[in-house]
């Protein structure tokens, strides 16, 4: 199935985020495009509210926001990123053995309707910070991915055409029903 | 003497000996530290050098680099590229294992790897840190200023990463603690992967402070020996190998290098010479009991050592077993003139005038290095006066009653003969002199390159690819430089960081103009008191926080009350005693301040450690104007400066001394023309072996000095004996063997010595080598004709 989900690099896709932080008695929402770029390159642009850039390359994280000097860290000091390297760029590319190899799998529903991806990291450290990830997805488009961090923070990423549809006050709920929900 | 009161005597020697011995084992404190060889430091520069030689923060730092080396087995990496074998974040982890191993060890007061150090700060320094960040000198902690702090945060939680902010934000929401841990951090740093610093050579490197001094090399090796191990002991680091670069373990190196060469060099040159002595008297005794003289010498002058002095240096007793080798002609010399049937002791009084006047001659120059006032020399001078004194008497009084009666004269043997008819018949032209005179002059005149070698470590070198290795690992940790440093004097420890702090903004404009790469003041790691105490008036009270904060927080989705440990820790910023750098010296960081303060003579200094020095004029700018209370230091000038007021010393000494001798010997032999005879052709070799040295290229260093004058003091006994007319021709000859035997067995040990790959020990054995040959000959050819004396 998740050879089917495969596409040729780059590949991009918008993408509408909400975070529900505890440290916040409101979601955060940005939005813009991930991107694909091949190997282990990845690109996540946010345009709304603020630009900023993330590219992950060499496992190292440079971070550029408008206005400022860029900023580099490594991408061990930052798990999230990990993760989403791991689980995004082997969906994209299809690569099924690579995700077997970060994540424990398990799969509801059928690989040609509504399908749900529950995907714990391997890797102790990283499961340190991220719980778990889930894809839910419609035949061969993955529509959302939450992710799950050990602190019970959540982000959840409404992805494609989607990600229009990000409410203006969203809540878990909502957010729920928007990537469980068929058409 | 009959049997059993030779056997009597011998068990009191050797007794005596042993309560020698005891006394050094029980005593004996040998100093590895350079201050306490060298002069006394005469311009501040020097003095502070001698200070900088231990303890400055410069000679402290190892650098350390982590590699893989190629294995089969290790290479599952999570994607990231390989480096021989380990991936890169295997080596990372073992960085970052070997921080967290060292990081409570006291015998480092630093260790760095480039990861984000978010221990810098002692937690219970944490408070600190709105008096040590200098965010307050420019910015109050208001309404506006939090704002603008606060929003900035929210972005952060949006992007990646925001995972290490969660933790942070509720504590410490404008960040001081990442400003602090990003002003700790060396300016020039080299690049970070997987959150610590590699080389472009695939290494992960990290900069460790010891506690220790830089040149105590047992501390160091200690400490290096303490990183092995804990490196050792991280789990995957079987594939993977350290190096390890710096002063500390360079000055291991050397040492276990030169220990190294030395012994075995020693170990063949000693099977040597026992096998040319036995050669020489076919007699197991003689030879053994021959060592005692020698042994007494030694064990004497470090007891007179330890008696006179609280501690001795290692480079005096190195000297002092070197110029102690004059008396092993002691008994060589009575070993050579025994007869046939006669009583050793009877050929011993036949021989002490002259072995007298060669002691005494050589004890009355030695006095000379006594009164140079260098404690080094001072010392060398004690212990080679005592030895000798001991290895003559002990010679004279002692080792005669001891040797067989039975013995071979060697005045009958064939080749003897033969060898002396030839020297007899060698021919003597008055011109000799002059010629070897103007040769010396000539070859002195010509020589190429500069006639003293100034630097100390020249002599002591290190493989080149280890000083390739520590330079590149050096330019790319930015690690600081070991030649250069600023000094900053004040009269109190304030002083030093208020001076330090005015000084930042101009340091800054020469980084800014690529002057120097990077300059650490004191006051990076803790301001002065009353900077502190401004910070601190800056703080707000509890109230007036909490309203600039909620004002603040006004359309921002933060939790309530979720600041509260950030208002805490304000309030305990109010209330904190200020830090001063005894208090501060609880933590690491206050240790690496410590090693950039020093208290001297009623007034402070500071040090400023330098990294990367392009345009050292602009440097000395800095110090303009001050009254001499911020200079650069250039510790190799300084250091050349010390050993040229050393040699100076040193040749002072040697001059009068030569003085001495010429008195000495003319008293002792009451004529002016024997006396010529003697010293003329000591002289003459003694720059002889300096003009061919320097024609072969090699600069004359300290260690080329102590040679010249161990090799002198052998010329000495050359020329004198062959000087001294007996009438005797079977005396002449035994004369010549004993020197023969003398000078084969300096070329030996010496000889060996000149192969050596390490230059100090060459130094030493090639001078020594050259001497013993040109005495050898130039006493001969100038000594005046057997048969001459007879007309």
């Amino acid at each position: 199935m998740i050879a089917a989900l495969g596409q040729p690099a780059p590949a991009r896709t918008p993408f509408a985020e909400a975070r529900f932080l505890k440290v916040l008695d409101k979601p955060l929402v940005v939005s813009g495009e991930l991107a694909w770029l091949g190997g282990d390159q990845l690109q996540r642009r946010v345009d709304h509210p603020d630009q900023e850039t993330a590219s992950i390359a060499n496992g190292e994280v440079t971070l550029q926001r408008a206005g400022k000097s860029p900023r580099k860290f490594s991408l061990s000091h930052a798990p999230q990123l990990q993760v989403l390297l791991d689980s995004f760029v082997a969906l994209l590319s299809g690569d099924g053995s690579r995700l077997q190899q970060a994540f424990d799998i398990r799969q509801t529903g059928e690989a040609s309707g509504a399908w749900r991806l529950t995907l714990t990291p391997r890797d102790a450290k990283v499961a340190k910070t991220v719980a778990s990830i889930v894809v839910d997805g419609d035949g061969k488009q993955s529509r959302c991915m939450q992710m799950q961090e050990a602190d019970g923070d959540v982000a959840i990423d409404l992805l494609g055409p989607l990600a229009e549809k990000m409410p203006a006050q969203p809540t878990r709920e909502s957010l729920q029903t928007l990537c469980q929900g068929s058409h | 003497m009959q049997t059993r009161g030779r056997v009597i005597l011998l068990v009191l020697w050797l007794l005596a000996l042993a309560g020698l011995g005891w006394t050094v084992s029980q005593r004996l404190k040998v100093s590895t530290d350079l201050r306490s060889f060298m002069p006394a430091p005469t311009t501040p520069d020097q003095r502070l050098l001698m200070e900088q030689v231990g303890d400055g923060p410069g000679s402290r730092i190892l650098l350390l680099a982590i590699s893989g080396r190629s294995c089969a087995s290790c290479a599952r990496g999570t994607g990231t590229s390989m480096a021989g074998g380990h991936s890169e974040s295997q080596l990372a982890a073992l960085s970052q294992g070997l921080v967290t191993a060292l990081h409570a060890d006291p015998r480092y007061s630093q260790v760095l790897n480039g990861g984000f150090d978010m221990g810098a700060l002692d937690p219970k320094l944490l408070p600190y840190r709105y008096l040590l960040s200098p965010t307050l000198d420019t910015q109050p902690l208001d309404e506006a200023y939090l704002a603008d702090q606060l929003q900035q945060r929210l972005d952060d939680l949006s992007s990646p990463g925001a995972g290490l902010l969660k933790n942070l934000l509720p504590r410490d929401p404008t960040l001081e603690v990442l400003k602090l841990a990003e002003r700790w951090t060396p300016p020039k740093s080299p690049e970070l992967r997987d959150g610590v610093w590699f080389s472009p050579q695939h290494e992960a490197l990290l900069v460790v402070q010891t506690a220790a001094a830089g040149f105590d090399p047992d501390a160091q090796a200690k400490a290096i020996d303490g990183i092995q191990q804990a490196f050792h002991a991280l789990p995957g680091s079987s594939g993977a190998s350290l190096d390890l670069s710096g002063p500390g373990y360079f000055s291991m190196v050397i040492a276990a290098q030169t220990r190294h060469q030395a012994d075995w060099i020693g170990r063949i040159s000693t099977v040597g010479f026992i096998a040319l002595l036995l050669l020489a008297y076919r007699s197991f005794s003689s030879l053994l009991l021959g060592a005692l003289p020698i042994a007494s010498a030694a064990l004497a002058g470090i007891t007179a050592l330890t008696l006179a002095f609280p501690e001795v240096h290692g480079i005096t007793l190195a000297f002092g077993f070197t110029l102690l080798g004059v008396a092993q002609e002691y008994p060589i010399r009575v070993l050579s003139h025994r007869r046939a049937g006669e009583d050793a002791v009877q050929s011993v009084r036949a021989l002490w005038p002259l072995l007298l006047t060669a002691i005494a001659s050589a004890c009355i120059a030695y006095l000379a290095f006594y009164a140079s006032g260098v404690n080094g020399l001072k010392q060398l001078a004690v212990f080679t006066i005592v030895g000798l004194l001991v290895a003559g008497f002990s010679t004279r009084y002692l080792l005669p009653h001891l040797l067989p009666r039975k013995v071979r004269d060697v005045a009958d043997l064939r080749w003897l003969v033969k060898a002396r008819n030839f020297v007899d018949h060698l021919p003597r032209p008055r011109w000799i002199p002059v010629l070897v005179a103007v040769a010396i002059v000539l070859m002195l005149a010509f020589a190429p390159g500069s006639f003293w070698q100034n630097n100390l470590a020249a002599l002591t070198p290190l493989p080149q690819d280890m000083l390739m290795h520590d330079a590149r690992l050096r330019e790319a940790l930015g690690a600081p430089d070991v030649r250069y440093l600023l000094v900053l004097q004040a009269p109190s420890e304030q002083g030093v960081l208020a001076l330090s702090e005015t000084l930042q903004p101009k340091v800054d404009a020469l980084v800014a103009a690529h002057a120097v790469d990077a300059l650490e003041l004191p006051s990076r790691y803790l301001p002065s008191i009353a900077a502190q105490r401004a910070r601190q008036k800056k703080l707000p009270d509890g109230d007036a926080l909490k309203k600039e904060l909620a004002d603040a927080l006004a359309g921002l989705p933060f939790q309530p009350n979720l600041f509260q440990p950030f208002l805490d820790d304000v309030a305990t910023a109010r209330r904190l005693p200020l830090l001063t750098p005894e208090l501060y010296a609880q933590s690491p960081l206050g240790q690496r301040l410590a090693s950039m303060l020093a208290q001297r003579d009623g007034h402070w200094l500071g040090l400023g450690t330098i990294s990367g020095l392009h345009d050292v004029a602009a440097l000395q700018a800095l110090g303009n104007g001050s009254n001499g209370n911020v200079r650069l230091l250039d510790l190799k000038a300084a250091s050349e400066s010390l050993v040229v007021d050393y040699r100076t010393r040193i040749l002072q000494a040697l001059l009068t001394a030569t003085v001495l001798l010429i008195f000495t010997i003319s008293f002792a032999l009451r004529s002016a023309r024997r006396a010529w005879h003697v010293l003329a052709p000591m002289t003459l070799a003694t720059f002889l072996v300096l003009a061919v040295e320097r024609m072969a290229g090699i600069e004359i260093s300290l260690f080329h000095l102590v040679a010249l004058i161990l090799a002198g003091g052998l010329g000495l006994h050359y020329a004198l004996f062959f000087e001294r007319d007996t009438g005797d021709p079977a005396e002449q000859r035994r004369t010549l063997h004993a020197t023969i035997v003398c000078v084969l067995s300096a070329l030996l040990v010496f000889g060996m010595l000149a192969w050596a790959t390490i230059p100090v020990l060459r130094a030493i054995g090639l001078t020594v080598s050259l001497g013993v040959a040109f005495h050898f000959c130039l006493s001969i050819l100038m000594a005046p004709h057997a048969h001459a004396a007879e007309d």
